[in-house]
């Protein structure tokens, strides 16, 4: 079982690797965005399987800390992306 | 091999890459992005390595607040960055690369003639957790063995939020911190606002009480507590309060306060500065604790808000 959990890790740690290409392609922040929440998921995930084969109950505390402020950090990417959008008129650049 | 180790190796290859991406890319606000996911995989590392209170701190700073603050920069320097990229030559990048390769070098000696077995305090820390009655190792060294470098830690905080007020104009001096934000209130972010403190609250306090016996902390508490507040104020929900506010600064020094008023308890009743009897060890710990998450969460909040910009009302 342990095995099992173990390469589960190793294969969201490749979805992560992947969720990085992307945020290093781009080309607009919003993609980067995305790229960085998908990141964060990966990471609470990652967390809680890691917590698990580990025998580590207080990596579950670390999940939740960083589910709340991942959610976080994205808001705040919106609102100030788009504040300064707005100041400067120019159009935001949206993912087609 | 084991998956283990392949595991290991991936995530450390994964953080260079990212750390190096980082650093190269010329945009700023990419390099925010960047560098909040190496936030994120850095608290992976932290608990690979079995340091969950590190961890819990970098998935708190390094991926959150930290991200966020450099975001605010990020987005205010935008206009002006062509200008500050173009003005380095080439003299001052081979003096830069020099200067790096030397801390670098340094850094790499020191860590290679460190003795082995390195020193270690840890036996100690936990040989005499007795007397706090608390099982977390790294609690009783904040709290107890190391207590005055916590309470000088309190204070730097302190003075980071006068610097960060001392750049407010004259004319907004004891005003509100940061814009007012609106939002449409039936959109989805004024409904995250409300659907996510009451977890955020729920979760921060249990980071505190869980601190006792288990990774956890005020600090990292009260950097949850600030992001649910900065989440509540992003949404309009609710006002930055004007830096003026008598009750505001009240909670700004209650953490160091209630801890220097305990220390100079400890030297007037007990045997030295900050000492506390063994027998109320705990309580007095946990009511210094419940003092400074307030203070934390309150410092970091407005650390993030900024400096005054408005007057009430407006």
């Amino acid at each position: 079982m342990t095995e099992f959990l173990t390469a589960a890790v190793g294969f969201i740690l490749a979805m992560l690797a992947l969720g990085l290409v992307s945020i290093l392609r781009g080309p607009g922040d919003a993609d980067r965005m995305m790229a960085m929440q998908l990141i964060g998921t990966g990471g609470i995930a990652t967390l809680l399987l890691l917590g698990t084969v580990a025998s580590l109950p207080a990596a579950i505390d670390v999940a939740l800390t960083l589910a709340l402020l991942a959610t976080f950090a994205s808001i705040a990417f919106v609102k100030k992306g788009l504040s300064s959008l707005d100041a400067d008129g120019t159009a935001p650049t949206e993912p087609k | 091999m084991s998956i283990a180790t392949i595991f290991e190796i991936v995530l450390a290859a994964v953080v260079l890459g990212l750390g190096i991406w980082t650093i190269v890319v010329r945009e700023t606000y990419s390099a925010t992005v960047g560098f909040v996911a190496y936030g994120l995989l850095v608290a992976l590392i932290w608990v690979r390595l079995d340091a969950i209170d590190v961890a819990l701190t970098e998935a708190a700073i390094g991926g959150g607040l930290g991200g966020v603050l450099l975001l605010g920069a990020a987005a205010q320097l935008r206009d002006s960055e062509p200008a500050v990229t173009d003005a380095a030559g080439n003299a001052v990048r081979v003096c830069a690369a020099i200067l790096s390769a030397l801390t670098a070098a340094t850094l790499a000696g020191a860590v290679l003639v460190l003795p082995d077995p390195a020193p270690t305090l840890a036996p100690a820390a936990v040989s005499n957790a007795w007397a706090t009655s608390l099982a977390n190792p790294v609690t009783n060294v904040l709290m107890a063995f190391r207590a005055m470098d916590t309470m000088l830690e309190k204070v730097v905080l302190l003075l980071a939020i006068i610097g960060v007020w001392s750049l407010a104009p004259d004319s907004a001096w004891g005003g509100h911190p940061g814009p007012r934000h609106q939002a449409d209130p039936h959109g989805v972010l004024v409904f995250l606002a409300r659907l996510l403190p009451p977890i955020g609250i729920v979760v921060g306090i249990y980071v505190l009480w869980t601190g006792a016996n288990h990774p956890g902390g005020a600090f990292q508490g009260g950097a949850i507590l600030a992001a649910m507040w900065l989440l509540a104020i992003m949404a309009g929900l609710a006002d930055t309060p004007p830096v003026s506010s008598r009750r505001l600064r009240l909670i700004l020094v209650a953490g160091p306060g209630l801890f220097l008023v305990v220390g100079i308890a400890g030297l007037l009743f007990g045997s030295a500065f900050l000492s506390y009897p063994p027998a109320q060890a705990k309580p007095l710990i946990l009511a210094i604790e419940v003092a400074m998450i307030l203070t934390i969460a309150a410092t970091l909040g407005l650390l993030l808000a900024g400096a005054p910009e408005r007057r009430t009302g407006q």
